[in-house]
């Protein structure tokens, strides 16, 4: 039987869940876009008022699911994600008449699966949560309806992810086949003993599936294939969801699986960590230098990011003492990372919303800084923040890799950093010097964007800049509550 | 609950088995069709070890999985198969292959 304390701290899933079925009946009744936007918007707003108040020391409720700090902060980031998304989509799809309602639908539908994942502690909760995520994504990818280039992500996308969701599994059968138990806290005690006692090789074997399975989501190096077809494929502001809440939910979600469990105790597991981290920073960087789509260009750095944020979890290995400053680190680096990569994508919606076309080649966006200073200036921001400029929130986020690579002295994997930011500003420079170069036709100006489009891109611009001028608040925030 | 008859090793053994061939038709075979059903036989890999792992620890959790992983694989397979209805009508083919236009 659940307490009403329990159930308090479940309102936020609740609310979401309501808010799926008001706006499944009112597509059912009258089909209107500005309605099912703003009720995808009420839902959202209600269900992160929803979380104010809560006990920030966690709850659990049922063994499924961990309402704590962590999984509140996440839930509401990926909720004013979706509340970007949204916003942002409806221009979009105003562009492209179609029945676009259900896109919303999906939107919520996903937006409840990534809320799931970063609260989950145990297989069945993660299991949904990721599948309810990515079912609603398979949906959102293919959503153009003439779109070749969707259609073929989203297929991609859907073998890929479906094959790392059985790996995922496996390798989580087995470890409940170790150890008995698939609760991530009380596996950290089991995993002792079974170190103490026998030799670990089943659980080794079981961590290679689960972390390969995660790294196909999080696309990191030997696993990152399917990266820049969806990117291109998929439709703009989508593009920025997968990148963004997405893969931020699945990081959250190793994260506690990774600390909760106690893996790092596990040489074998750091190592091939390392491995893994390095190969993206490198594979990421040097591809991203040849592309000329600046949707293929954001794929391959998100690549190279997930690979420095992988030094978090591999430092929680060498230094155990620095668990809780991880754990701060890689919330940090997530949030400017969420907050930069929405605005660039941002950007590419707001420039595919004024024409049927999607905008998305490094030629779309020359000369935009004569045609548009303050989206440009936005893009601008997000791309040196991208390639960790002071002054910007990707800067305070890499500070804080470098502290904690510096710290459990991981020369190597910090030489790698190094190179990989290097080789990043190259091409996050190409494209702002792109926009600045003077064309010889400018063209007639197109139909303004909507008022809210471009407001809400001058927000995620000042949040940007805020967090990298004055960090101290929510560093201060984030060490109290972690 | 009976707990498990055969050693726990000979299911996980069958499942590792029956992963493999998932894996392999997936990488192999270009039908999307065939693609697809490789994915069901690796969730159900999964879905078998995850019972067996259940038996041997004498707790219904493996069953619970598997329910779930059942209904998962179901959802994953009709939008699949919404896909696949629609490359077919784009693209005139079912293959892959042919029907890929960007780089990767």
């Amino acid at each position: 039987m659940m307490t009403p304390t329990e159930l308090y701290a479940l309102a936020p899933f609740i609310w979401l869940s309501v808010g799926v079925i008001v706006l499944m009946l009112q597509i059912a009744f009258s089909r209107s876009l500005n309605g099912a936007c703003w009720v995808t918007n009420l839902t959202l707003l209600v269900a992160l008022y929803s979380m104010v108040g809560h006990d920030p020391a966690g709850i659990q409720v049922t063994p499924l699911m961990r309402i704590d700090a962590l999984g509140l902060m996440f839930c509401a980031v990926i909720i004013c994600g979706s509340v970007v998304t949204s916003l942002l989509a409806r221009d979009y799809l105003k562009q492209r008449p179609a029945e676009n309602e259900e896109f919303f639908l999906l939107l919520l539908l996903a937006t409840l699966g990534a809320c799931v994942l970063v609260c989950a502690t145990h297989v069945a909760s993660l299991l949904l949560g990721l599948e309810l995520l990515g079912v609603a994504l398979y949906g959102l990818i293919a959503y153009p309806e003439k779109g070749e280039r969707s259609l073929e992500a989203a297929i991609k996308y859907l073998v890929l992810s479906g094959a790392a969701s059985a790996t995922l599994l496996f390798g989580f059968a087995l470890l409940y086949a170790a150890t008995g138990t698939m609760d991530f806290a009380i596996l950290a005690d089991k995993l002792d003993t079974i170190q103490v006692n026998s030799n670990p090789i089943i659980v080794l074997t079981a961590a290679a599936f689960i972390l390969s399975g995660l790294a196909f989501k999080l696309s990191v190096a030997p696993f990152h294939m399917w990266t820049p077809d969806v990117y291109e494929g998929a439709p703009a502001p989508i593009t920025g969801f997968l990148a963004t809440v997405s893969k931020g939910a699945v990081f959250v979600v190793l994260l506690r699986w990774f600390i909760d469990g106690q893996l790092y105790e596990f040489r074998g597991i750091i190592l091939g960590l390392s491995a893994v981290a390095i190969a993206s920073m490198l594979v990421g960087n040097l591809l991203a230098l040849r592309q000329d789509n600046i949707k293929r260009i954001l794929a391959y750095s998100s690549i190279a990011q997930f690979g420095y944020l992988l030094v978090v979890l591999i430092a929680c290995g060498t230094l155990t003492e620095s668990i809780p400053l991880a754990r701060e680190a890689a919330s940090y680096y997530l949030l400017a990372y969420i907050i930069t990569t929405l605005g660039a994508t941002g950007l590419l919606t707001l420039l595919s919303s004024e024409s049927a076309r999607e905008r998305d080649h490094i030629g779309d966006i020359v000369g935009l800084f004569w045609r548009r200073p303050l989206l440009s200036l936005g893009f601008t921001v997000a791309m040196l923040s991208l390639a960790g400029i002071p002054l910007t929130a990707g800067f305070i986020g890499k500070f804080y890799i470098f502290k904690i690579g510096a710290d459990a002295e991981l020369w190597a994997l910090m030489s790698a950093v190094i190179v990989g930011s290097g080789l990043g500003i190259f091409y996050y420079l190409r494209l702002v010097f792109n926009m600045t170069k003077n064309p010889r036709q400018v063209h007639a100006l197109p139909q303004q964007t909507s008022l809210e489009g471009r407001s809400v891109l001058l927000l995620l611009t000042l949040l940007i800049l805020a967090l990298g001028v004055y960090p101290q608040p929510l560093m201060d925030y984030l060490s109290a509550i972690l | 609950m009976g707990g498990l008859v055969v050693p726990l090793e000979h299911v996980l053994l069958l499942a590792g088995l029956l992963f493999i061939c998932g894996l392999t038709g997936l990488m192999i075979r270009r039908n999307v069709i065939f693609i697809l059903m490789s994915l069901e036989v690796m969730l159900n890999a999964a879905a078998l070890a995850f019972v067996a792992a259940g038996a041997y620890w004498g707790e219904p959790d493996g069953q619970i999985i598997f329910l779930l992983i059942l209904a998962v694989a179901a959802a994953e397979v009709s939008v699949g198969l919404g896909l696949v209805l629609q490359i077919q009508r784009r693209f005139k083919t079912l293959d892959l292959d042919q029907a890929s236009r960007m780089g990767g």
